[in-house]
């Protein structure tokens, strides 16, 4: 008998800030849509989990997308991106995915990132409340510094090693060995990307003095961070939270920096809290 | 392997950490250029771990000033190398990169060759959580 995964992948084009990308993602589910972020250099198989997880997709439509330069995404078809280096920009991220989500034609989503997504969802609160219903940050923070490295690209070291194992250490040793593994294995493929993402992550993100602007009544923030997260520590997203108005803070035990991809068993359990925090905050809106 | 409840001699950690890197399925079949020498200061005892093709070729104790050569240096207090040597460490205490952030590990020297090397070393560290740390 054949196992076949109810979830599918497609491609969609999208036209943004001039360029054209033919961009792809993994879905399943109904009902409010679910945008899940994966973090940067790194693909939408580290939401494999919460992909098949038949009792969040019973009521909610995972959106997996692979970030262009990412994956199955490919970078631009209409520029000859190879005669420039690659930054990703705040402005240009985040004009992405408002140009993804009206490409999918998504009502009132919830976006969902890790890392660079978590910095991006906090960007998109902040630029588009209008357009999502929350935002949940995971592993994210108003400001993110030290990781853009040479050494990810450095032409005497084995890039993808250097970029897999280089962030090994982001996750917790309680983590299951197999999976820890599979998102080594991610890193292994993206160094190419993994610089310039950091970009974004390291140097061109920065909402230091900026969280008190952000609209939650219109789009709520649930922050979650790992508490063996190095680079963006439980004491950084708390930091961010309690400087958002309602913004809220869940911090998770005996997991790193790549919760939903590392210990999607462990990450569940917390989803469950913010989607279900999220829920009383948008039905006390109507 | 056995896991070690306390922090075992100089002696017997040389040898269990040369016999659990030379045992060590990943590092023996990753670690065919796996081949350096570097400083490791625990605060109380320093050692220069020789691997050759990912094999422990000698580790040096406590060497006298400009004796042994390395390539690069991993220091850091006692108290933090004795959190590395637990079986599940506790967080900014699982990894060079987490102590170095976080805590009071440095890496020094040619840090070049340490990235060059740092799947196997990522791996030959981590031999830690089950030789303990001999500080």
């Amino acid at each position: 008998m054949s196992k076949i995964s109810p979830v599918t992948g497609h491609y969609v084009t999208v036209d943004v800030d001039g360029l054209e990308y033919k961009v792809f993602y993994l879905e399943n589910g109904q009902g409010q849509p679910l945008v899940c972020q994966h973090t940067a250099g790194a693909h939408n198989h580290q939401w494999r989990g919460l992909l098949e997880d038949p009792e969040i997709t019973a009521n909610y439509r995972v959106i997996a997308y692979d970030l262009p330069r990412h994956g199955k995404s490919d970078p631009p078809e209409n520029t000859q991106w190879w005669t420039e280096e690659y930054q990703l920009s705040a402005d240009h991220y985040a004009n992405f995915i408002i140009a993804l989500v009206d490409a999918l034609e998504l009502v009132d989503p919830i976006f969902m990132g890790s890392s660079f997504g978590g910095n991006i969802a906090l960007q998109l609160a902040h630029r588009f409340p209008e357009r999502f219903d929350a935002v949940i940050p995971v592993e994210g923070a108003d400001y993110s510094p030290g990781f853009y490295l040479d050494w990810w690209q450095h032409p005497h070291a084995n890039a993808a090693q250097v970029c897999a194992s280089g962030t090994w250490d982001l996750m917790a040793p309680q983590s299951p060995e197999a999976d820890r593994w599979k998102t080594w294995f991610y890193y292994s493929q993206g160094s190419e990307a993994f610089k310039g993402d950091l970009y974004f992550y390291s140097v061109d993100h920065d909402l230091r003095g900026k969280l008190g602007e952000i609209d939650t009544d219109k789009c709520a923030v649930v922050l979650m961070t790992g508490d063996y997260d190095y680079l963006t520590t439980p004491e950084d997203s708390a930091r961010t939270a309690s400087q958002i108005r309602n913004g809220e803070f869940i911090e998770m035990k005996d997991i790193g920096h790549f919760p939903m991809s590392e210990n999607y068993p462990v990450f569940k359990g917390y989803l469950v809290q913010a989607l279900d925090l999220i829920r009383t905050k948008t039905s006390a809106r109507v | 392997m056995t896991v070690a409840t306390r922090a075992p001699s100089v002696d017997a950690w040389v040898q269990s950490f040369t016999e659990a890197n030379n045992q060590d399925p990943e590092i023996q079949a990753h670690g065919k250029y796996f081949t350096c020498s570097y400083l490791l200061d625990m605060e109380a005892h320093t050692f220069v771990v020789r691997v050759v093709s990912g094999t422990i070729a000698q580790i040096s104790v406590d060497p006298g000033p400009i004796d042994v050569p390395y390539q690069f240096a991993i220091r850091a207090s006692a108290h933090t190398w004795g959190e590395f040597g637990k079986p599940v460490p506790a967080p900014m205490y699982h990894g060079i990169w987490a102590a170095t952030f976080q805590r009071d590990m440095k890496l020094e020297g040619d840090v070049l060759v340490l990235m060059q090397n740092l799947r196997c070393l990522t791996r030959q560290i981590e031999l830690l959580r089950s030789t303990g740390a001999p500080v």
